[in-house]
């Protein structure tokens, strides 16, 4: 990518280095940064509304929650065989969404493309919460979720384990290590940037508290000589994961027989998905965030621009799988794989394979136009029908197969009801009640590596004094 | 009707039977309680234990079962007092063991949670309980009022074989008043007035084995016409001797299930079946021609002209007549007039070893008659026990209106039915497993009925009922036996005679022979032909529910009709020609009208009906009789008008056209069936006579590509999970893994299989009936269990058009024909199959890895076991078995204190103690009936020694009445199954998914007709 900068060799290694496109010209120095990023934490009328909503949206979650564990399963839209559901979806989508975040801030930071220094700390955030949601969702998913334990292996006195070849065990493990590093590498991030929220914080009670978080940070050569490497290594140890994860999930898929998940391209199709989702939410997230927050000189157009060509990048392999996918029902030859395919596309099933298709393989095909790609409302459009395309794609995964498999006796369909509803409006909620929290806790855009890639301030040429 | 039915129970409580359900239940509750803590039940041992009763032992009743006419003997499983399984008795000689769906369902009968508690009186327009003592001095003050008022009073009694219906005549007697009229609603009896005519015996018995051709004249002898359990038995044992299996041929209108198993249709319009048998007639005997006969039914000369040839070269034959027409004597007895051409009687018709279920029935005539004279006024006294005209007679007759002007009604009924409603008094009856009786199914045998366990509530059998009434009020009381336990004694020769033939269920003797019943003249129509509408209304009882009094049994309405699948609902039944020209779809409403009245109900889509024919099944649209009955579905009966066959008297149910348009709305069906067409998935198999001659049994076309192997054997023996691919799954491999039975580790001796004889299989369901009961499995199709909770899905079966039944069996109904049915033009010859479907108990189960937890994995006798304790819900199980056999509680369906609950006091005393009541949010699946080989082995472990071949079987098993299924221990070379197990037509289904089977389907066999034969 024309982005990605070449690396210093001089001196120590530098997290970032700056190249032409990605500077802020707009920028002018560190007290601009410090100003600028955090007037953002300050509680405004909006934010109090928006944080209400995304309230009102978790309650009613949580409600039509209580309401199937009190009534059973039952209450949500399923219809045997399709026995996974809007649930499964849901999980699907959320641990999607959760790649963008590990990709930017470790992938990408690895590749040193600097066009990800403004957007990481929120695509960062943005994992751990979507994490955080997936995470929900196979405990409602199951028939006992209060029985959710027996699945995380624990010594008990019944010397019962988990069944280490199920893939849904795969998934314990993969979500919480998934879980345990991102929330590390997002924390390891922000303490420089908390230290500067310690220093300018005048109530007492909140100083200490940020203190403790920023263990101390006194911004000295060694400090920086750690929290390099810690975060070095934080990125090379989640960059695999960043793999993993997404393949774990389509194991749930691709391992068992069911015409339409039994395929060996679900892990590197999945991950592809993942991060084309993930880019989706970010451009759904940031978009309004520089908007409102007047920081269109941090996220230049420039930093959209390549996370544009990143999206398109990805959503073309995506197509790929998709073509791939019938190229290979059609080539392997077993009937009930062809006939499964057919009735996804033209079938019973073919607006929701069409909604996929059109959303995730056709209309990014408009960011080869430069001028789409610097135009953040249509940005913002496509990441919507992106979201939207990504959440259907796992549909017609689960629910088409489920419904057409090898017994015609047993096919079906399937509608969600407003238990199934009333709960993924309360996943969203639950997504954005903890990130409206955090953009008022801590700066949305990492202010020290920010001020890496700005000229710093020489003696005498400012205004004021170097920092 | 309106009046409101009180079923509240008197004071006296039930605190005995309270006191043993706690012993019952505590063994289910146990289990509940080890994963949920819910509250706890105390285990209460007896002080002093009543003899031979050892609890958690099973004692077995013979009995007779009196859910149709035809006196199947039973063997009733009771458990700490209660009764919990209907099986059928092996050494009767009616069902020689096997059970139909209704017979098994008695029990459901028995405890159905709307029968009446105790006596019940009219006080206010209402029926409020009371005690028998003020019930019956009211009773007797009528019948002192009546007494020698013979025209006055009508006894309606529903027709029973055996000695009551004489014994209930001379009470009648007694006390001055006319015979009774035996009513049975489903009798066929026209065909009956036929035999009498043409056999003298009023029922031949058919010998299905002996014959070469059956030609059914709508003759539904898989459908509950006639001795339903008998001629499956013989007529699967014909089918099942391949090579020299009869063809079948079916004469009608609408393929019914009989039908459905013929080799060919000749789709005869209604009211035409006599014009063929007499053409038929003529033809065989040289003369005359068949066009005629071809014009009237609508049907093809040539395929006339190949039945007659036909006739002629297979000999002997078996042309069975049946229908109810406007004619159907007329048929019967032109049929008959074929079978002497023929030579067939005393070959395949043996009127000397026929059965005696309906010698005593009366005509339909006669409750018409007596509806006549109770609406002009002249009836005061009305006494009815068992039958339900207000719901079965045809709606012209207006049977409800006419009872209603009868100055004083009794009922002896159990349950709060239409009829019963209206009455002025309730006596409940005993349920026939309460109670004593006799039947005699074969000439010179004395089937016998006692009570399988003290009554469940305040009822008394209307015989003592009877004797008791006789001796208080009339000279007559000394006549009486002491009891009706002595009555029978006496029938069966004496008491010591009875107690010795008891445990058998038959002895010898004869019951007491019921008078002549009164002729009545039949009101005949001006012909089918002559009446107003486009399309002849085909009303057929269903095969389920019967004339309706299946209706509040759970089992039965979730049990899905053989043909149409459909269940808890009243379809229309529309050829898809039709439909496409009214430009209705499946599930649209539309409206069927004649002179009588309209009904407006959902079309089922049906190739195997006459375009020009709408067919509607009997049993459903009850506006009483219980919570399960009330208010589901339509009843047709009440667009018919009053026409009686000529001869016999008897209702006729394709009597009038009818018009047809399309009504507003469209309503999901409440169906069972995802596709009825098998897509070439090659899941029910079949192959002709002639490729089974010659040996060319498993095409290679129905396995997918690259899969070759029909060696099934290995599969059975070589089922380790993570060696599927490996040396295991090789069938030359010396290693069988610790399946073999020789294997060094001892591992497993025994590997649980089945095998599935698709030629003998007809689809009747009993199988699934079987299940629920022995399984504890819950139905879920009650409004209460799902419309409450799904919004966009109310009223019966909203669960089931979520596909949620729980049948851990099923019957798939496959018709071998490409297309969907909306674009199918009417085409007589299609092939249809049927494959009951269940755990296949994988070697190699695709469910058991992707468990997260173990709640499934392998035993080493090879069955697949569920763990409920253990499972999560993760449902990943079902999602991964390619069969489709695993059943989710999406709801607490065995919990009682939830609305959902299926099994609502007292059905719950059904309940299975050997099997656990599953609660909300686990998955559960067919066990192979672990519990029945625990505890053969646990017997067998006890008496120190090995378990016999064929000791046990597994409850779907042992009720099929077509003996196809067959279960037992592969590895051992003496049970049968290890037999069956080398029959060259055995296969697998989806074998090339390596899972490595227990179950084993046998290829069904069709006989096509010689002529299509020399085509291909």
């Amino acid at each position: 990518m024309a982005t990605i900068a070449q690396p210093s060799h001089d001196g120590p290694r530098r997290p970032n280095i700056a190249s032409a496109n990605v500077q802020l010209p707009a920028v002018k120095d560190y007290e601009q940064v410090d100003d600028e990023i955090l007037a953002t934490l300050v509680p405004t009328k909006k934010w109090f509304a928006l944080l209400a909503l995304a309230v009102c949206f978790l309650m009613v979650g949580i409600a039509s929650w209580m309401y199937q564990i009190h009534e059973g399963l039952g209450v949500a839209g399923y219809n045997p065989p399709v026995m996974w559901g809007v649930y499964i979806i849901t999980f699907v989508f959320w641990v999607g969404i959760g790649h963008a975040g590990t990709l930017i801030s470790a992938i990408l930071y690895l590749f040193r493309a600097g066009f990800r220094t403004t957007i990481y700390r929120c695509a960062e955030a943005m994992t751990v919460f979507a994490v955080m949601t997936a995470g929900l969702f196979p405990i409602i998913h199951i028939g006992r979720p209060w029985k959710f334990f027996w699945l995380i292996p624990y010594p008990n006195w019944r010397l019962l384990w988990p069944n280490f070849k199920s893939p849904l065990v795969w998934d314990v493990f993969a979500i919480s290590t998934y879980l345990t590093i991102s929330t590390t590498f997002l924390f390891i991030g922000l303490i420089p940037d908390i230290a500067t929220l310690r220093d300018r914080c005048v109530n007492p009670v909140r100083k200490q508290i940020l203190a403790m978080l920023s263990f101390g940070w006194r911004n000295s050569e060694a400090e920086w000589r750690h929290f390099v490497r810690a975060y070095l290594f934080l990125a090379a140890f989640s960059t695999p994961l960043v793999l993993s994860v997404h393949s774990v999930v389509s194991f749930d898929f691709a391992m068992a027989l069911t015409p339409g998940w039994h395929t060996t391209i679900f892990p590197p199709y999945f991950v592809a998905g993942a991060i084309f989702s993930g880019i989706g939410m970010v451009f759904t997230i940031i978009i309004p965030i520089r908007k409102y927050f007047k920081l269109q000189h941090y996220v230049t157009l420039n930093h959209l621009d390549a996370a544009a060509k990143l999206a398109l990048f990805t959503s073309m392999v995506v197509g790929c799988a998709y073509i791939v996918e019938f190229f290979i029902a059609w080539y392997g030859g077993v009937q009930a794989e062809q006939d499964y395919f057919w009735n996804r596309v033209f079938g019973q099933w073919w607006w929701a394979a069409w909604i996929m298709l059109t959303c995730n393989m056709i209309l990014p095909l408009s960011l080869f136009s430069q001028k789409l790609r610097r135009n953040p409302s249509w940005l913002w459009i496509l990441s919507i029908f992106i979201n939207i395309g990504m959440w259907f794609e796992r549909f017609v995964i689960v629910v088409p197969s489920l419904s057409h498999e090898f017994e015609p006796w047993q096919w079906t369909t399937y509608s969600p009801t407003w238990v199934d509803y009333g709960i993924l409006l309360g996943s969203f909620g639950w997504f954005f009640m903890w990130f409206l929290l955090f953009i008022k806790q801590f700066p949305v855009l990492a202010i020290s590596e920010i001020k890496e890639i700005i000229p710093p301030k020489m003696k005498g040429k400012g205004p004021r004094g170097g920092h | 009707m309106s009046q409101d039915v009180n079923t509240t129970s008197p004071t006296d409580g039930v605190k005995r039977r309270e006191f043993l359900k706690v012993i019952g239940a505590s063994g289910a509750a146990a289990t509940l309680v080890g994963c949920a803590s819910d509250k706890v039940e105390k285990l209460i041992p007896y002080v002093s234990s009543p003899d031979n009763t050892v609890p958690g032992v099973s004692s077995y009743y013979a009995t007779t079962c009196r859910e149709c006419a035809a006196g199947c003997g039973l063997i009733i499983e009771t458990r700490d007092g209660r009764a919990i399984k209907a099986e059928g008795n092996p050494e009767h000689p009616v069902n020689q063991g096997a059970l139909c769906a209704r017979g098994q369902s008695a029990l459901q009968g028995l405890y159905n949670p709307d029968r009446f508690r105790g006596p019940m009186i009219r006080e206010g327009g209402k029926l409020v309980a009371t005690t028998w003592d003020k019930a019956l001095d009211a009773v007797k003050a009528k019948l002192v009022e009546h007494k020698g008022k013979a025209a006055s009073a009508v006894f309606i009694n529903q027709h029973e074989q055996g000695s009551f219906p004489a014994f209930l005549d001379q009470w009648l007697a007694g006390f001055g008043l006319a015979p009774h009229i035996g009513y049975d609603a489903e009798a066929p009896l026209a065909a009956v007035a036929a035999n009498r005519a043409a056999y003298g015996v009023s029922w031949p018995k058919l010998d299905f084995s002996a014959a070469k051709l059956i030609v059914s004249f709508g003759a539904d002898y898989l459908d509950g016409w006639g001795l339903s359990v008998q001629q499956q038995l013989a007529f699967s044992e014909a089918r099942a001797n391949i090579n020299e299996a009869p063809r079948v041929v079916y004469i009608g209108a609408r393929r019914s299930l009989t039908g459905l198993n013929a080799d060919s249709w000749i789709p005869a319009r209604p009211g035409s079946e006599k014009a063929v048998a007499e053409a038929l007639l003529a033809a065989v005997k040289g003369s005359g021609s068949l066009k005629s006969a071809a014009d009237a039914a609508g049907v093809s000369v040539a395929s006339l002209e190949s039945l007659a040839k036909e006739l002629l070269a297979a000999k002997p034959s078996l042309l069975i007549a049946g229908g109810n027409g406007e004619d159907a004597t007329g048929t019967a007895l032109a049929v008959a007039e074929l079978n002497k051409a023929l030579g067939n009687v005393g070959v395949t018709i043996k009127p000397a070893e026929g059965s005696l279920a309906y010698e005593g029935a009366s005509s339909h005539a006669a409750v018409r008659e007596a509806a006549e004279r109770m609406a002009a006024g002249s009836v005061s006294l009305a006494i009815i026990r068992g039958a339900n005209p207000a719901h079965t007679m045809p709606g012209a007759v207006k049977f409800a209106d006419a009872f209603a002007k009868v100055g004083f009604k009794v009922s002896f009924s159990s349950y709060p039915d239409e009829t019963t409603g209206l009455c002025d008094v309730v006596l409940p009856d005993h349920h026939s497993l309460e109670s004593w009786g006799d039947a005699e199914p074969v000439k010179g045998t004395l089937a016998l009925q006692q009570p399988v366990m003290d009554p469940v509530f305040n009822t008394r059998a209307t015989a003592d009922v009877l004797i008791a009434l006789a001796k208080a009020e009339s000279a007559l009381g000394a006549k009486m036996p002491v009891d009706y336990r002595a009555f029978i004694a006496g029938r069966a020769g004496g008491a010591a005679n009875l107690t010795a033939a008891l445990p058998k269920g038959f002895t010898n003797g004869s019951v007491l022979a019921v008078g002549a019943a009164k002729a009545v003249t039949p009101k005949s129509g001006a012909g089918i032909s002559q009446s107003q509408g486009a399309y002849f209304l085909h009303v057929y009882p269903s095969p389920i529910l019967g004339d309706g009094r299946g209706a509040n049994k759970p089992w039965l309405q979730e049990l899905p009709d053989p043909v149409t699948k459909t269940l808890w609902q009243t379809v229309i039944e529309l050829h898809p020609e039709t439909a496409l020209k009214l430009s209705i779809e499946q599930g649209d409403h539309a409206t069927v009208e004649t002179a009588q009245g309209s009904l407006t109900a959902p079309v089922y889509l049906y190739i195997g009906i006459r375009p020009d024919t709408i067919g509607i099944a009997t049993g459903r649209g009850h506006t009483a009789y219980g919570r399960y009955a009330k208010d589901c579905g339509f009843n047709p009966m009440l667009l018919l008008p009053t026409v009686e066959d000529a001869r016999s008297g008897a209702v006729t149910l394709v009597s009038t056209k009818a018009g047809l348009k399309k009504a507003t709305g469209n309503s999901r069906l409440v169906t069972t069936e995802g596709s009825g067409r098998q897509h070439g998935r090659g899941i029910a198999r079949a192959v002709s006579v002639d490729q089974y001659r010659k040996g060319e049994l498993h095409e290679e076309k129905e396995a997918f590509v690259g899969q070759a192997s029909t060696a099934f054997l290995p599969g059975l023996r070589s089922p380790v999970a993570n060696d599927a691919q490996g040396e295991l799954g090789d069938p030359n491999s010396k290693n069988k893994g610790q399946y073999d039975p020789n294997h060094w580790s001892g591992a497993a001796k025994r590997r649980w299989a089945m095998t599935i004889d698709l030629a003998k299989c007809t689809g009747c369901s009993a199988c699934v009936t079987a299940c629920y009961a022995e399984n504890n499995i819950p139905t879920v199709g009650a409004p209460w269990q799902g419309g409450q909770v799904m919004p966009d899905r109310t009223g019966f079966g909203a669960n089931i058009t979520r596909s949620r039944e729980m049948a851990w069996i099923r019957l798939e109904r496959y018709f071998e024909i490409d297309r969907e049915p909306k674009d199918v033009e009417f085409n007589p010859d299609f092939e249809t199959r049927v494959i009951p479907m269940m755990c296949q108990h994988c070697g190699n189960a695709p469910c058991e890895p992707v468990c997260p937890v173990y709640a499934t994995y392998h035993s080493p006798d090879g069955l697949n076991v569920q763990v409920y304790n253990r499972c999560v819900g993760t449902r990943y199980c079902s999602n991964n078995c390619p069969y489709k056999v695993r059943y989710y509680n999406w709801f607490g369906y065995g919990e009682p204190d939830r609305t959902q609950y299926a099994f609502p006091e007292p059905l719950h005393w059904q309940l299975n103690p050997d099997v656990t009541v599953r609660g909300k949010g686990i998955m559960e699946k067919c066990s192979f009936c672990v519990q029945r080989i625990k505890e053969a082995e646990n017997r067998a472990k006890l008496e120190q020694r090995e378990l016999k071949p064929d000791e046990f079987t597994s409850a779907c098993a042992q009720a099929c009445p077509s003996r196809a299924i067959i279960f037992g221990d592969a590895a051992d070379e003496q049970w049968s199954v290890a037999k069956m197990l080398k029959d060259e037509r055995g296969y697998h289904v989806f074998e090339d998914l390596n899972t490595y089977t227990a179950v084993v389907y046998l290829l069904k066999v069709n006989h096509p007709s010689p002529a299509a034969a020399t085509k291909a």
